[in-house]
C-alpha cells in the first residue's frame, strides 16, 4: 500500500508542478514574452482579445500574484484554459480536444503494440543470449538511438516516395472519404496510420526489447529459474518463470517511457503531417500562441500521468510483494 | 572400497572446469564415489572447495562457464524389478527433463531465491506435480501438496501464501517438501540450512532425519559445517580445492579425523551436542583455484607439512583396512615420519603413549 | 581501486570508432568543409557526384559542407547538455543517496516528478518563452535540454550511492570520522564512475535527439548550421516529395549513427555494471577454439571430455591446460543407455 500512496503523491505533485509551472513560467521569463506577444498581436486581433490575454498572463493587473493564481486555478478547474490566439475565437480546450483523439489513438496503439512486441522479442533474445540472435542487439541499438522523427523521415522516403506503398502525409484521404462512423473512413484512417505507427513502434520497441533482454538475462541467473529447470519443467514453462519476473521492471519503467513516447509521437505527427496535438503544438509555438501552448502542456502531462497510473496499477497487480504491508 | 550392493548413484573420475582453454580452472578434480540407496552422504569443505560445483555438476545443472570435462555419472532409477542405469553425462535434454525431480531433486541454499517471488506456494507444488503426472487431478494435486506440507510440519494454509510472507525456516521447509513431492530416489541439498539460525537448523536436520527414515531417499547433504553431518550422514566426504581429501563413515570421521584439513574444519564449528571445545579454525585462506600450490594443495596451511607435501600430490588411498580413505602423505606407508597423535587411530594413539 | 575499463567487445570498439570520427569532425568539420554551407550559387538539386559528394539542395547549397559544419554545433550542444545534466544528477542523486532520511524523501519525489513530466513538451514550452536572441546560444539550449533530462541519471545514481553507502569501506571512513563530503568524493565517487559514464552517454543520446528536434521544428534559430536545421530546410522545401533523398539521408544517418555509437558504448558499460550480462565469462571464440560447439544452455551443463596427452601427468591440478584430443558428448548424441545392469 505504501508504494501505492507514494505513487499517488508523486502523481499529484507532478500535476501541481505542471499547473504551477504553466502559471509561473510566462511571468518569470526574461524579456517579458507576453509583452512581446501583445506587441505583435496589436492590430491583428480585437482589443477585447488582447485584454483577455493580458488578464490571463497577469499583465497590467493590479491583483497580487496569489489572487491571479487563485483565479487561474478556478478557471482550470472549470476546464477553462483561455482562448486560443491562432484559432480565435475558439477556446483552447475545444481546439485541443478536437485533435486529442487522433493523438491518443496513435499513442495508445503505439504504446500497446511496442510494449507487447518489444517485451516478447526481449524474452526471446534474452533466452537465446550468446547465440547468433545477439547480432540483433546492435540493430536494436540503432533503432533505439535514432530519434523517432529521423526514422519516420527515412520510412517516408523509402516506403511512401520510393515504393509508394503508403500515403506520405495526412491522417485520412480527405478527397474521397468524409469523417464519421463509416467503413470507408475507418479503412482510410487505418491505412494512413500505418506508417506513422510503424515509425513510433519501431523506435520504442527496441527500448522495450533491450530492457527486457537485459532483465531476462539477469533474472535467468536467479536461483528460482535454475530451480524450474531442476524440476524438469518444459522449456516454455522455465521461460515463463523468468519472463514473469523480468517484466516487472519493464512496467516500472512505463512512467519514464511514456513521457518519451508521447514526446516522440508528437514530432512524428509533424513529420507525417498527421492530425493531432503535435501539429497543434508546433503551430502554437510558431504563432506564439501561449494560451494554447500551456493548454497542450497541461493536457499532455495529464495524459502521461493517467497512462503512468495505469502502469502503476498493473505493477501492483503483477507483483504480490507490493501488496502485502506486513511480513510475518 | 567395498563393491556396491544397491547403489543409486555412481560417480567416477568426475571433473568439472570453469572456462575453457588456457583460462580453464579445475573446480572438481577426479572425484569418485558411490552412494548407496537410502544412504546419506555428507560433503563438507570451505567455500571454494568445489562441493557445490560437484552437486550442480552431477545433476548437469551447473551454470556457464562450468563444463564437465571428464568422468562418468550413473543414476540407478526405479525399484529392483524395473531398475535401469542411466548415464547422466550422455543424457539428452529431454531425457534429463524426464528424470529431473522425479528421480533427483535439489534443495538450494537460499529458499527465498529458489522460490519464484510472484507465485503462491501452492502453485509451485501444483506445477511440479502436474508436469510429471499428467493424469493427476487438480484436487488430488492439492491434497498431495497439503500432505507434503504436513510432512515438514507446516499448515496447509501456507499454500495460499507468497514466499515473502513466510519465515526463512518455513521457506526452507517448503523447499524440502517440494523436493520430496515425487518421491525421488536421490535428493541433493546444497547448504540448505546455512542461511538459517542455529535453532531452526537443528529442527530441520532433525526433521530430515525422520523423513529419510520414513521415505527412504538417498541424500547428498552439502555443508561447510561438519557438526551438522555427524548426526545426519552415514558417510562424510571432505573436499579441498576440488578434490576429496578424506572419506569415512560419519561417526568414525567425527571421532578421529585423519586429514589435517578435516581436523581444522572440525575446529571451526561448535558441535551441536556435547562438550564445548576451543574453536581453532584453519590458518590461511581457501586456495585460489587459478593458482594452486604444487604438491598437496593444502600444504601451505597445513601445520604438519613435510618436504614431500610440497613436491608430490598425495593420492586418495585406503587406510585402516579399507575402512576409510585419505589423501595425505602422513598416512603413507612409505613415509617414515610418525603420524601425529590427533590424526591417529585412538587405540593406536594409546598404544603409542604407553610405549 | 580497480580501474574502470570497458570490456573490449566488438560492440564497444565499433562505438568508440564511430564516435571518435564524429568528434574529429566536430573539431575539424568547419575547416575541411569543401564550401561555405550557406553559399547558394551551385546548380540546385544535384544528386551526389564527385563535385558535391552529397549533392546540392534546392537552394543550390552543398549538402556535404552543411553536414560537416553542422556536426560541431550539434555535438557541442549535446555534450554541453549531457555534462550539465550529469552535474545536476550528481548533486541531486548523490545527496539523496548519501544523506538519506527526509532529504532523500524530498529529492526522490523531485526526481520522480521530473521523470514523469514529458520532457520534450516542457522543453518546447520553455524554449518558446526565451527571447529570440538567446535561442541560438548553445549554453542556453544545452541548459534547457539538461533541465529536462537529468532525472534519469539522478535516479540511477541515487540507487547506486544508496547501495554503496552501507558497504564496509564507506562505513569505515565514516567511523574514523572523515568529513562527509570527503567520504562522498574519495570513497563513493570512484565506484560510481561506470554509472556516471552510463548516464552521461544516455543524456548525450537524449540531447542529440532533442536538440535536433528543436531545430527541425524551427524552434531554435534556423540561420545557423546543425543537423536539425538541415532537416528543417529539407522539409520546408519538400525534399522528400521532390525525391531529393540525399538532402535528408545525410543528416538522418549522421544523427542515427551518433546515436548508435553512443548506444553501443552504453551496452559495454551495462555489461561492466552488470556482469551477469556477459556471456557467462565464456566468449564464443574461446568456446569454438576448444571445440565446444554449443552455447551454454541454462540447466544443461555441457559435457566436454578432455583426454590428457599420454605421458602427461594425470590430473596435476588446474594449471595443466588440457592439451587435447577432444571428444564432445553433448546432448545431441544419442544416449547410450544400459538397461538392467
Amino acid at each position: 500500500m505504501r508504494t501505492f500512496v507514494r505513487k499517488l503523491v508523486i502523481a499529484l505533485i507532478t500535476a501541481w508542478v505542471t499547473i504551477t509551472a504553466t502559471f509561473i513560467l510566462p511571468r518569470l521569463m526574461p524579456g517579458n514574452p507576453i509583452e512581446q506577444l501583445i506587441g505583435k498581436l496589436t492590430g491583428r486581433v480585437t482589443p477585447e482579445e488582447i485584454a483577455a490575454i493580458k488578464a490571463q498572463f497577469g499583465q497590467g493587473l493590479n491583483e497580487p500574484v496569489i489572487v491571479q493564481y487563485w483565479h487561474y486555478l478556478v478557471n482550470l478547474f472549470h476546464g477553462d484554459l483561455g482562448t486560443s490566439i491562432t484559432y480565435s475565437p475558439q477556446s483552447v480546450s475545444s481546439v485541443i480536444f478536437g485533435q486529442l483523439w487522433w493523438t491518443l489513438g496513435l499513442i495508445g496503439t503505439a504504446t500497446v503494440l511496442s510494449f507487447i512486441l518489444g517485451t516478447a522479442l526481449g524474452v526471446y533474445f534474452g533466452w537465446t543470449r550468446g547465440a547468433r540472435t545477439d547480432l540483433f542487439i546492435p540493430v536494436a541499438g540503432f533503432l533505439q538511438s535514432t530519434p523517432f522523427y529521423v526514422l519516420g523521415t527515412l520510412l517516408v522516403m523509402i516506403f511512401a516516395f520510393r515504393l509508394h506503398w503508403f500515403p506520405f502525409e495526412g491522417s485520412y484521404d480527405a478527397t474521397t472519404v468524409s469523417p464519421g462512423w463509416n467503413w470507408a473512413f475507418i479503412a482510410s484512417v487505418l491505412r494512413y496510420a500505418q506508417l506513422p505507427l510503424a515509425s513510433i513502434v519501431l523506435c520504442s520497441l527496441s527500448g522495450w526489447m533491450i530492457g527486457m533482454r537485459n532483465m531476462m538475462v539477469t533474472t535467468m541467473s536467479e536461483d528460482f529459474v535454475l530451480m524450474a529447470v531442476a524440476k524438469g519443467l518444459p522449456k516454455r514453462k522455465v521461460m515463463w518463470h523468468a519472463a514473469r519476473n523480468a517484466v516487472l521492471p519493464q512496467i516500472a519503467n512505463l512512467t519514464l517511457a511514456i513521457g518519451l513516447l508521447v514526446s516522440g509521437a508528437l514530432i512524428v505527427e509533424q513529420v507525417f503531417s498527421y492530425q493531432g496535438v503535435g501539429g497543434l503544438l508546433v503551430n502554437a509555438v510558431s504563432n506564439l500562441d501561449y494560451p494554447l501552448i500551456q493548454g497542450i502542456f497541461l493536457v499532455i502531462t495529464f495524459t502521461v500521468l493517467i497512462m503512468s497510473a495505469v502502469g502503476d496499477v498493473l505493477y501492483v497487480w503483477l507483483d504480490p510483494r507490493t501488496r502485502t504491508a506486513t511480513v510475518e | 572400497m567395498t563393491t556396491s550392493s544397491n547403489p543409486v548413484l555412481e560417480v567416477s573420475h568426475f571433473n568439472v572446469d570453469y572456462g575453457v582453454g588456457a583460462a580453464a580452472v579445475r573446480a572438481v578434480d577426479n572425484v569418485t564415489f558411490t552412494l548407496e540407496r537410502a544412504h546419506v552422504l555428507g560433503v563438507a569443505g570451505e567455500s571454494g572447495s568445489g562441493k557445490s560445483t560437484l552437486a550442480y555438476g552431477l545433476t548437469r545443472l551447473l551454470r556457464a562457464p562450468g563444463i564437465i570435462t571428464g568422468g562418468d555419472v550413473h543414476l540407478h532409477l526405479g525399484t529392483d524389478a524395473d531398475a535401469r542405469r542411466m548415464d547422466l553425462l550422455a543424457a539428452s535434454e529431454a531425457e534429463l527433463r524426464a528424470i529431473r525431480w522425479k528421480h533427483i531433486s535439489v534443495v538450494m541454499q537460499s529458499a527465498l531465491n529458489a522460490l519464484n517471488p510472484v507465485r503462491k506456494i501452492g502453485k509451485e507444488f501444483d506445477e511440479v506435480l502436474k508436469t510429471h503426472n499428467r493424469s493427476m487431478s487438480k484436487s488430488a494435486r492439492k491434497d498431495r501438496a497439503r500432505e507434503l506440507l504436513g510432512l515438514v510440519n507446516l499448515t496447509p494454509d501456507r499454500l495460499e501464501r507468497y514466499p515473502h510472507e513466510l519465515s526463512g525456516g518455513q521457506r526452507q521447509r517448503v523447499m524440502i517438501a517440494m523436493a520430496l513431492a515425487l518421491q525421488p530416489e536421490l535428493v541433493i541439498m546444497d547448504e540448505p540450512t546455512t542461511a538459517l539460525d542455529v535453532v531452526t537448523q537443528r529442527e530441520i536436520v532433525a526433521e530430515l532425519q525422520k523423513l529419510r527414515q520414513e521415505l527412504g531417499f538417498a541424500l547428498i547433504f552439502i555443508t561447510h559445517d561438519l557438526s551438522l553431518l555427524v548426526e545426519l550422514a552415514d558417510e562424510i566426504m571432505v573436499m579441498y580445492a576440488g578434490r576429496i581429501v578424506e572419506r569415512a563413515p560419519a561417526l568414525e570421521l567425527y571421532r578421529g579425523p585423519r586429514h589435517p584439513y578435516t581436523l581444522g574444519l572440525m575446529g571451526s564449528f561448535p558441535p551441536l551436542h556435547g562438550e564445548r571445545k576451543v574453536m581453532t579454525g584453519i590458518p590461511g585462506s581457501p586456495p585460489n583455484l587459478k593458482d594452486l600450490p604444487g604438491g598437496c594443495a593444502f600444504h601451505p596451511r597445513c601445520p604438519y607439512a613435510m618436504e614431500r607435501c610440497t613436491l608430490e600430490d598425495p593420492m586418495l588411498s585406503p587406510i585402516e583396512d579399507g575402512q576409510r580413505t585419505v589423501a595425505c602423505w602422513l598416512h603413507d606407508p612409505s613415509v617414515s615420519a610418525a603420524v601425529p597423535v590427533e590424526l591417529r587411530r585412538k587405540d593406536a594413539a594409546l598404544a603409542g603413549e604407553a610405549g | 581501486m580497480r580501474r574502470f575499463r570497458l570490456p573490449g567487445t566488438w560492440k564497444v570498439r565499433v562505438g568508440y570508432f564511430l564516435l571518435s570520427i564524429f568528434i574529429l569532425f566536430t573539431v575539424i568539420g568547419p575547416w575541411v568543409a569543401p564550401y561555405d554551407p550557406s553559399y547558394t550559387g551551385f546548380t540546385p538539386d544535384l544528386s551526389p557526384s564527385s563535385q558535391h559528394l552529397l549533392g546540392t539542395t534546392l537552394l543550390g547549397q552543398d549538402v556535404m559542407s552543411q553536414l560537416l559544419v553542422g556536426c560541431r554545433e550539434t555535438l557541442v550542444v549535446s555534450f554541453v547538455a549531457g555534462v550539465i545534466a550529469v552535474v545536476i544528477s550528481i548533486i541531486v542523486g548523490l545527496t539523496a543517496g548519501y544523506v538519506g532520511g527526509k532529504t532523500d524523501e524530498v529529492l526522490s519525489l523531485f526526481i520522480a516528478v521530473f521523470l514523469t513530466l514529458p520532457g520534450l513538451v516542457l522543453l518546447i514550452v520553455i524554449i518558446s518563452l526565451f527571447p529570440q536572441g538567446q535561442q541560438a546560444n548553445p549554453l542556453v539550449i544545452g541548459s534547457v535540454v539538461a533541465l529536462t533530462g537529468w532525472a534519469w541519471g539522478a535516479k540511477v545514481l541515487r540507487a547506486q550511492t544508496l547501495s554503496l553507502r552501507n558497504r564496509d569501506f564507506v562505513e569505515a571512513s565514516r567511523i574514523i570520522g572523515e568529513r562527509r563530503w570527503r567520504t562522498i568524493f574519495a570513497e563513493i565517487g570512484p565506484n560510481l564512475l561506470p554509472v556516471l559514464a552510463s548516464s552521461l552517454v544516455g543524456t548525450v543520446l537524449y540531447a542529440v535527439s532533442v536538440s535536433t528536434v528543436l531545430a527541425f521544428l524551427g524552434l531554435t534559430p534556423i540561420t545557423t548550421w546543425n543537423w536539425g536545421t538541415m532537416l528543417y530546410w529539407a522539409f520546408a522545401n519538400n525534399a522528400a516529395l521532390a525525391g531529393e533523398w540525399w538532402w535528408l539521408a545525410g543528416p538522418c544517418l549522421a544523427i542515427a549513427l551518433v546515436g548508435t555509437s553512443l548506444a553501443l558504448i552504453n551496452f559495454g558499460i551495462d555489461e561492466y555494471i552488470n556482469p551477469r550480462l556477459r556471456v557467462g565469462n565464456l566468449s564464443n571464440r574461446e568456446r569454438k577454439r576448444a571445440g565446444l560447439s554449443r552455447r551454454p544452455k541454462l540447466g544443461f551443463t555441457p559435457v566436454h571430455r578432455v583426454t590428457p596427452v599420454i605421458g602427461a601427468p594425470v590430473m596435476a591440478g588446474a594449471q595443466t591446460g588440457p592439451e587435447v584430443l577432444a571428444t564432445e558428448a553433448t546432448a545431441s548424441t544419442p544416449a547410450p543407455r544400459e538397461d538392467h545392469p
